[in-house]
């Protein structure tokens, strides 16, 4: 296998593992804007562990899923108690925090960053990916999952049928943390050197984004949202050229054959959001849809009672 | 008549300076059907909120199967046998028409074992809830999103999603709002035939006839306060009752109806 | 005497972060929105006034332009953006079901701009910091040994004068009556004859006003714009916020003011590095331990997103 395909193999299973993680707190109605604070917390967890204690690489990725797991567990019991927008910024700066105090911890290498020994190629975390992506397809089809989505779509009366509020919000956090922390935790064992600057803010947006825009009604959003955001700017590597030089011909101009600027692939994650969230607010992905294409049941019994 | 098994006692809220509900107190007997009834605003959807713990009283006490449950929070008293439905539809849009049901199974779920054991065909809750469904006859849409469902089935499931908590008591809040007439009557059937199966019915009600063909007694509120408490037959002759709708909009329905 | 020096310069850097936080505070206050875009647009009026202040108008329209006019163009352009937001956050939001992720559209389409606007200006005027040509930044006062400079001074005194009319304006006038309806009960407001549609745009109106201006007077004081000079101001506006309280706008001064001083101090204690950790610190502490604010309302932001 070539390395590029490898390279794209090992960032989308680890996007997909930290879409996943998001996707439980947004799911349960929680929108986790502090992704990255758990990410970095498991990728130099695992870093840590395996370079000064020299541990194995499949216990330090399970203690980078531990110790971002209960990381979120911490937080989450005095941050839920807060809704809307004071958790949004609670969440978002938790992991400014986070991001601060690697910058001025020299054990954790500071601004400079740290190399992580044992390299994992891309077939581990694609296992992993599939792995979690099995574990939430069967949360989501328990009695869990069931609360999570009552919970997101109405909060008040799910409390009155009996659902506690705290506990499944409290877990669908923690574990999304854990599952945040694994993909942290794959990062650092795969590309082998982890830094601050690697995880900021903008990347908490990034996979709110692709959550929010795959769907989160059901488990395929996020796989969906994660698989087609990390795979489009590598098909607009190849697009965005010749589109580039097929409008400087348009208005008369003779291409050069440079390559466009790397922003414009952030421009169209801008405005795919912008415009799905006019338009298909609840994301690409949605119920209805997964029920029409897997033939589950179909809608014509009820079309005809209707009409 | 048979013990009461939900008591008010001289229950008061107030909203700021308002005072919504004012020293109101009745019973409601075991096994029976009984109607709560007055004009827009007068406070039957605060009683409800305060009987679900949704609002905590200022004053006076809830007392449900012989326990004061005043302080019990909203999420245990469906546990102790009280369900509810609520004025606008509030079913999850997004879960289908079974998961709704399940999620009105939730207070009979212990233990996180329960939670996370798959809800599959196979699940007895699932089958539960199906059979459930079939039984009140509105199994033809269990796969279905709600969201996608006519008004007078979405008002049907959530009186099913009240009754899945298997409740001693169920409150229901404007069943028969926005139903026309032969809905509304299929309604009533399907409340009759809850209410054999031994469980206590209170309903918010405007269309007076079919507080009468369905309820033997009413409690009337005006105002916040309780201005009647008799028979459903008597209850458009009392003076009080009729003052209170006069000139309201429901004025004319009470008097001819 | 030291000390009293420090104080003087953490309110002028203050002055700065007040302004900002003051627009974060009434889209939170008044239409429950987290906006992500001001940031963006506090940065897009100081990247615009050095475009034509150093370039022009594009397409060689004109010359290099004098800097105040430069400015105010670029507070237009503020201006005219965060109109084009408004179109997409607010214009089209249709509860349904009124679940949560409906709740976060408006929150999710501005981050959808922030990457917008960003990455065009990154396109079309590079990633790196500009020196901007105003006047001179450094002209200085000496009031009791106490210097003060006087871009800073005057830039406070703007900012002053600006939440007072903004203040005044809220409490008087016809509009100011209509939005405080609004942040009451969006769905009462409309029964009561408030047209919410035309009225929501002043909100928006008022963010690209006030970030622009921000954004105006950052480029004259620190004679620099950059494409990032947006993230570090917005952390410390969104910290004075919630600090002063969501939806007060005293509250937001204050708590501006407070931040510009909790990083003068932490600077000199603990140095630089560590800004980042105690601003973003205390706004966790903030959030979770008193979420009210020195002044806020705890209703306000309470509800679903």
């Amino acid at each position: 296998m070539s390395g590029y395909l490898a390279g794209i193999i090992a960032i989308l299973s680890i996007n997909i593992i930290f879409a996943y993680g998001i996707f439980l707190a947004v799911a349960s109605g929680q929108l986790n804007l502090g992704g990255v604070g758990f990410q970095a917390v498991g990728a130099y967890a695992a870093g840590l562990l395996s370079a000064s204690l020299g541990l194995p690489v499949a216990l330090t990725l399970l203690a980078g899923a531990v110790v971002a797991g209960l990381v979120g567990v911490a937080l989450a019991f005095p941050i839920l108690r807060t809704r809307g927008v004071y958790l949004v910024l609670a969440t978002f700066a938790f992991a400014e925090v986070v991001a601060g105090i690697i910058l001025n911890t020299d054990a954790l290498g500071g601004a400079m960053g740290m190399s992580v020994p044992g390299y994992v190629e891309w077939q581990i975390p694609m296992i992993g990916a599939i792995l979690v992506a099995l574990l939430v397809f069967y949360l989501m089809a328990t009695r869990f999952g069931l609360t999570l989505r009552a919970i997101h779509d109405d909060e008040d009366v799910s409390e009155l049928m009996g659902v506690s509020i705290r506990n499944v919000k409290v877990a669908a956090f923690g574990l999304g943390a854990a599952l945040a922390g694994l993909s942290g935790a794959f990062y650092a064992h795969n590309f082998g050197y982890i830094e601050a600057q690697s995880f900021n803010a903008l990347v908490s947006i990034y996979v709110l984004l692709y959550v929010l825009l795959g769907g989160t009604q059901t488990a395929w959003g996020p796989l969906v949202g994660a698989a087609f955001f990390t795979l489009l700017p590598e098909v607009l590597r190849e697009v965005l050229p010749a589109l580039k030089d097929f409008f400087i011909t348009l208005f008369g101009g003779v291409p050069d054959g440079s390559r466009p600027d790397e922003s414009w692939r952030f421009v169209i994650l801008g405005v795919l959001a912008v415009g799905f969230m006019a338009i298909r607010p609840e994301g690409l992905v949605t119920r209805t849809m997964v029920e029409r294409l897997t033939f589950r049941r179909p809608s014509s019994r009820f079309k005809e009672v209707t009409e | 008549m048979s013990r009461p098994i939900l008591k008010l006692e001289g229950l008061s809220k107030a909203f700021g300076a308002v005072q919504v509900i004012d020293d109101v107190s009745f019973d409601v007997p075991q096994g029976t059907r009984m109607a709560l009834i007055g004009p827009n605003g007068a406070g039957k959807t605060t009683i409800f909120n305060l009987m679900s713990g949704v609002y905590t009283p200022d004053e006076g006490r809830v007392i449900f199967d012989g326990e004061d449950i005043t302080g019990l929070p909203s999420r245990k008293r469906i546990g102790r046998g009280l369900a509810r439905s609520f004025q606008n539809i509030r079913l999850m849009p997004h879960l289908s028409v079974v998961e709704n049901i399940m999620l009105g199974q939730q207070s009979r779920v212990s233990g996180p074992g329960a939670m996370i054991a798959p809800l599959g065909r196979r699940s007895r809750w699932r089958q539960e809830a199906e059979a459930l469904l079939s039984e009140m006859n509105i199994d033809t849409y269990t796969g279905e999103v709600v969201a996608t469902l006519p008004y007078g089935i979405r008002k049907k499931i959530e009186v099913v999603r009240a009754l899945a908590a298997k409740p001693k008591m169920l409150m229901l809040d404007e069943p028969a709002a926005g139903l026309n007439p032969s809905e509304t009557a299929a309604l009533r059937d399907f409340l009759i035939q809850i209410s054999e199966t031994g469980t206590t019915i209170l309903i918010v009600e405007h269309d007076m006839s079919l507080v009468r063909s369905l309820c033997d007694r009413a409690v009337v509120l005006n105002f916040g306060r309780l201005i009647y408490d008799g028979s459903t037959r008597d209850v458009q002759n009392d003076p009080q009752v009729l003052e209170a709708y006069l000139g309201s909009r429901h004025a004319e329905e009470a008097v001819h109806a | 005497m030291l000390f009293l020096q420090q104080l003087v310069n953490s309110l002028m850097l203050g002055s700065v972060y007040v302004t900002v936080a003051v627009a974060f505070t009434l889209t939170i206050g008044i239409l429950n929105f987290l906006n992500f875009t001001i940031p963006t647009l506090f940065m897009l009026a100081g990247m615009v006034g050095w475009a034509l202040s150093y370039w022009g108008i594009p397409f060689g329209l004109s010359g290099p332009l004098p800097w105040p006019l430069a400015l105010a163009m670029g507070i237009v352009a503020a201006i005219v953006v965060s109109l084009i937001v408004e179109r997409f956050t607010f214009r089209y939001l249709k509860t349904k079901y009124g679940d949560s992720t409906e709740h976060a559209i408006p929150l999710v389409s501005s981050l959808g701009f922030l990457l917008i606007v960003e990455n065009l200006v990154r396109i079309g005027y590079g990633t790196e910091a500009r020196r901007f040509e105003g006047p001179d930044a450094n002209m200085t006062m000496d009031v009791g040994g106490i210097l003060i400079r006087i871009p800073q001074l005057v830039s406070l005194i703007i900012t002053i004068l600006i939440v007072i009319g903004l203040v005044q304006m809220m409490k008087r006038s016809r509009i100011g009556r209509g939005l405080r309806a609004i942040a009451e009960n969006p769905d009462a407001a409309n029964i009561l004859g408030i047209d919410t549609k035309r009225i929501v745009p002043v909100v928006f109106m008022l963010t690209g006003m006030l970030c622009g201006l921000a954004g105006a007077l950052f480029a004259v004081n620190y004679g620099e714009v950059a494409p990032m000079m947006g993230e570090d101001i917005g952390a410390k506006a969104i910290a004075g916020m919630v600090i002063g309280g969501l939806g007060s706008i005293w509250g937001a001064v204050l708590g501006g003011l407070c931040v510009g001083l909790l990083e003068l101090m932490t600077v000199h204690f603990f140095g630089a590095d560590t800004v980042q950790i105690v601003v973003w610190g205390a706004l966790l502490i903030v959030l979770i331990a008193y979420p009210k604010g020195l002044l806020g309302h705890h209703s306000i932001g309470k509800g679903k997103l």
